[in-house]
């Protein structure tokens, strides 16, 4: 059980950031409590009292999505559900449906919240790959001096493992800034236990732009998560595609070695089974998305299927 | 601790309270407003039976610290009846028989209303999705979602409010016609109440430590720092124990708590009374105990060996019971088999994770009758056993069955009632014990693990000539029902089928595994998995059909079983006959078809299950129709 003397749901960032600087340094930020409570229990950290919470969900910067600088600004408090129904994120970031879809259930998804996810740096939180490959940069607050610094860090250097990241203790993650991906297609690719409420074993996300026909590769960006301390995106793969026409040499050309990326100690040879079926599905699914011609799907379908 | 002061509307009436700000909105609306539809499963945001919609949404009250409900509107179960009629939804789930044990009743019909709000034409595949946050233990879903779609078909006109009537039973039959269950209406509105739902007037809150260790001697157990807590009334340790302490269907060999040693990890010890639930687990944290360490057995083979840790000092061979059975002359048999087959079978641990996790409220009435209600699947046994324990006349022991909200067996053993009445008769007033979902895991019986060794001869034309059958199951720590369960084992170890030579010993076995216990088929799961598995590879081996051979080998009418009981009727065959019918069987030996076979797929068959997400991504989920209809 999680117990606390105080909780505090500041209306601003002075505000939370003052309650902080005015504590012992015993506190816990609280976004969506969908990591935090679990936590709190046995076979985990079990009974644990932490005299002071302070719930930045309500803190309106946290809340913000808006373009910033030809990007897109998506407050930390933002929960999954909004990547399925918020028409502005849906078409800036076509990565991230599939990845709420996949994400926990539709109840969760309500409260669950992206910065929750990655200061959690769960090795399987499933909102990082696709933030990777939106190129995300986090932005943090603090208190220093008497005033408010803000830094930001890209989310590559941002988490650092398991469970650490950049953020310091008394760091507020903002939000994060993402690159806006209109008309790419995007793909999210998971497997566990179950359909819902499930721990990633493996999870992808894929965004590709083609050109006007709808033949060659434009851009893509590929990341993989659940397979190691941290998600990570596939360079090798990306590099091999980018300016190639679609063909099934090249399809099957860039998943070898893709089992390299799985780092996991546990369930190895699964793991190293599903990441080039899932690069490829992967490219399949958001090459469809992003308007491939019927050839093009086709092939990649096919390789896809094996 | 601060108080919180809290403003909300739930279910469309004004609150405010000053709340302790570590209560979740589960708490809240169970312990403070005692809406107690509203259940807590798992505490963890996996089983969906505490969903309530927090200004329309639908969320995890578990997952929800009471403040993010400040200012904000919250409607339970309990507010979906409106002025006391059901809603479509209730209604559906009435007529459909879609709650059996009803614990997580409260928490579907929720989402079954959410699901059908977003989308009022939602299919069965994206009601699934919708309802993909709650689980269920008992039904199999079909029926839920069969009462999703009869709401959905009445609130959109195409089906009549008459639908949800019962059928007039014809000629008073109640058989073969689809009655409405009597108790559905307490289940799907959420009214019923588990014993974790009861309170009673200064009942205090029980919790339990537990043994961290497999297999380890007491030396010392100090509760000093315990007893001055504030809120502490009552610590009871094995000591406490008026009577004969020992419980058990068959062996009363399990102590109500820790005696001397403990036996398996999460064994109770210490179980202490307090007026909150924190402050109970705050003095638990506060006991210590000092073990000595024992070697610890976990495989039932190794724990049969000489000189293997011992258990229970009065069975040195760990043996909790054997059944042996004899019929013929096994190896006369295997010499005039044309095949024999030889192979091991294991089986492993299963948890029954009925929704509702053990429970149990125990007072001492106005004339001193010890009285505990319970979800306990056995109360006659459960009473005169604690009659036993406690020292007490029948008369003055009371058991209590309250609504089991799932059991499967698992609540057939008696295994935390015993704490509850000695801390009831020390501290004089009523207390209450509900399990955590990890307490109830780690701690309560399991399904018999087991390892099956089959020796089976047979003819060319695939007579069973010979059983030579072998079961050794891992009864855990304590004997509990294992006697029971392997004594079906052996009954039904051969298989329905005249075998003219048999030899069946099964084995309960002590090891310092989590006890083993009742859990429903009772030990013929594990010797029917072998058994059936052992036909499957000798009708390859000998190119027989699968269902030929045992069609060869089925007990008929007039045919005497392994223990002597003659048949008047046998049902194996027509059963054969009508499974291979109605799957369209292509006939030959398993390892004889070709790469397609022709009876999969086809009319009646079910599409199989795909992990990918049913609902479109790329459709932006429609707007929240707010109180459309009376969903
Ligand atoms: C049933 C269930 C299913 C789940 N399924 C999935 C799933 O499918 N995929 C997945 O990836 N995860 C899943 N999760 C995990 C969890 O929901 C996610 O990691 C979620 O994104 C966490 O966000 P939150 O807002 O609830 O975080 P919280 O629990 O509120 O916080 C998590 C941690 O982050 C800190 N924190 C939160 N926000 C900030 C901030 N803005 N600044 C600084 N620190 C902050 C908190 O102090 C805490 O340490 C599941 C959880 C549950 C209970």
């Amino acid at each position: 059980m999680l117990s606390c003397d105080t909780y505090l749901s500041p209306g601003s960032l002075d505000d939370a950031l003052a309650a902080v600087a005015a504590s012992d340094g015993r506190f816990r930020f609280v976004a969506g409590a969908t990591d935090l409570l679990p936590w709190a229990r046995e076979g985990r950290a079990g009974d644990v009292h932490v005299p002071l919470l302070v719930d930045i969900s309500g803190i309106p910067d946290l809340r913000t999505i808006e373009p910033r600088d030809g990007r897109i600004w998506i407050g930390a408090a933002t929960p999954f559900q909004r990547f399925l129904d918020h028409p502005e994120l849906i078409r800036l970031m076509p990565g991230m449906p599939d990845c709420a879809v996949w994400f926990a259930d539709n109840q969760i998804r309500e409260s669950a919240t992206i910065g929750g996810n990655l200061v959690n740096a769960s090795p399987s939180g499933d909102g990082i790959p696709p933030l990777l490959t939106a190129n995300a940069t986090i932005e943090l607050a603090a208190l220093r001096d008497g005033a408010i610094r803000r830094r930001r860090v890209s989310l590559v250097d941002f988490i650092k493992g398991p469970g650490q990241t950049e953020a310091e203790h008394d760091e507020i993650l903002l939000g994060v800034e993402c690159d806006t991906l209109e008309g790419y297609g995007g793909a999210f690719e998971k497997v566990g236990h179950r359909r819902s409420l499930v721990i990633a074993v493996v999870c992808l996300s894929a965004v590709v732009r083609l050109d006007p026909s709808g033949t060659r590769f434009e851009d893509v960006r590929v990341a993989i998560g659940g397979v190691g301390p941290v998600a990570r995106r596939m360079t090798d793969v990306e590099q091999r595609l980018i300016g190639q026409p679609i063909t099934a040499e090249l399809l099957r050309a860039c998943l070898v070695g893709c089992e390299q990326f799985v780092m996991s100690r546990t369930r190895q040879e699964y793991r190293k089974l599903v990441a080039p079926g899932f690069v490829a599905r992967g490219l399949a699914n958001a090459i469809e998305r992003a308007g491939g011609s019927p050839d093009a799907c086709g092939i990649a379908k096919e390789i896809a299927n094996g | 601790m601060a108080e919180l002061k809290i403003e909300t509307t739930v279910n469309g009436r004004r609150i405010a309270r000053r709340v302790d700000p570590s209560q979740r909105v589960l708490d809240f609306l169970r312990d403070d407003l005692h809406l107690t539809g509203t259940k807590e499963g798992c505490g963890a945001g996996e089983c969906g039976t505490c969903s309530v919609f927090v200004d329309g949404v639908l969320v995890k009250s578990c997952l929800l610290p009471v403040a993010k409900v400040a200012g904000k509107t919250i409607d339970t179960i309990e507010g979906l009846a409106v002025s006391g009629e059901m809603s479509a939804v209730q209604k559906a789930f009435h007529k459909a028989g879609a709650s059996q044990c009803g614990y997580c009743i409260p928490g579907m019909v929720m989402a079954a209303t959410a699901a059908l709000r977003l989308n009022p034409d939602a299919d069965r595949e994206e009601i699934k999705e919708r309802l993909g946050g709650n689980i269920c233990r008992c039904t199999g879903y079909q029926k839920i979602f069969d009462a999703v779609e009869m709401a959905r078909d009445f609130l959109n006109g195409k089906l009549s409010a008459t639908a949800f009537d019962e059928l007039d039973a014809e000629d008073g039959k109640y058989i073969g016609v689809n009655v409405r269950r009597i108790d559905a209406p307490s289940k799907v509105t959420g009214a019923l109440r588990y014993a974790g739902d009861m309170v009673l007037p200064n009942m205090l809150h029980v919790q339990v430590l537990r043994s961290p260790h497999p297999h380890a001697r007491i030396v010392s157990i100090d509760v000093t720092d315990a007893e001055g807590l504030p809120g502490v009334e009552g610590i009871v340790t094995s000591v406490d124990v008026p009577g004969q302490d020992g419980f058990g269907v068959f062996v009363s060999d399990q102590p109500v708590m820790a005696r001397d040693k403990v036996r398996y990890v999460g064994e109770p010890v210490v179980a202490i009374a307090a007026e909150s639930l924190a402050q109970a687990r705050r003095a638990i944290a506060k006991v210590r105990v000092e073990y000595e360490m024992l070697p610890a057995v976990f495989d039932p083979d190794e724990a049969m060996k000489e000189g293997a840790p011992i258990v229970h000092d009065y069975a040195p061979d760990n043996i909790v019971k054997h059944i042996p059975i004899r019929k013929g002359d096994i190896e006369a048999g295997f010499a005039q088999a044309d095949l024999i087959v030889e192979q091991t079978y294991e089986t492993q641990q299963v948890e029954h994770a009925y929704l509702e996790t053990e429970a149990g409220l125990a007072y001492v009435d106005h004339d001193g009758v010890v009285t505990v209600h319970s979800p306990s699947q056995n109360i006659t046994h459960h009473r005169h056993m604690l009659a036993r324990i406690l020292n007490l006349p029948i008369n003055k022991v009371r058991m209590i069955m309250s609504p089991v909200g799932g059991g499967f067996g698992g609540k057939e053993d008696m295994i935390y009632q015993g704490m509850l009445a000695l801390l009831t008769m020390k501290t004089r007033r009523p207390v209450r014990l509900v399990f955590t979902r990890e307490e109830s895991i780690a701690t309560t019986a399991k399904r018999h693990p087991s390892r099956t060794s089959y020796k089976m001869g047979l003819t060319k034309d695939g007579r069973i000539l010979a059983s030579q059958v072998r079961i050794v199951y891992d009864g855990g720590a304590y004997g509990m029902s294992t006697e029971g369960v392997i004594r079906k084992g052996a009954i039904l170890g051969g298989g329905p089928y005249n075998i003219p030579n048999i030899q069946i010993d099964t084995y309960g076995v002590y090891t310092n595994n989590t006890p083993s216990g009742a859990f429903r088929s009772f030990g013929s799961l594990q010797s029917q998995f072998a058994t059936e598995s052992h036909l499957d590879i000798c009708a390859e081996r000998l190119g027989i059909d699968p269902f030929e051979l045992r069609l060869t080998n089925a007990m008929r009418k007039g045919d005497a079983t392994h223990t002597k009981q003659p048949l008047k009727s046998s049902a194996m065959s027509d059963v054969l006959e009508a499974a291979r019918t109605a799957s369209r069987w292509e006939h030959g030996a398993p390892n004889i078809r070709g790469a397609t076979r022709s009876d999969l797929a086809g009319e009646g068959t079910r599409p199989s299950c795909t992990l990918s997400p049913r609902a479109v991504a790329e459709t932006p989920a429609p707007k929240l129709q707010h109180e459309k209809g009376a969903a």
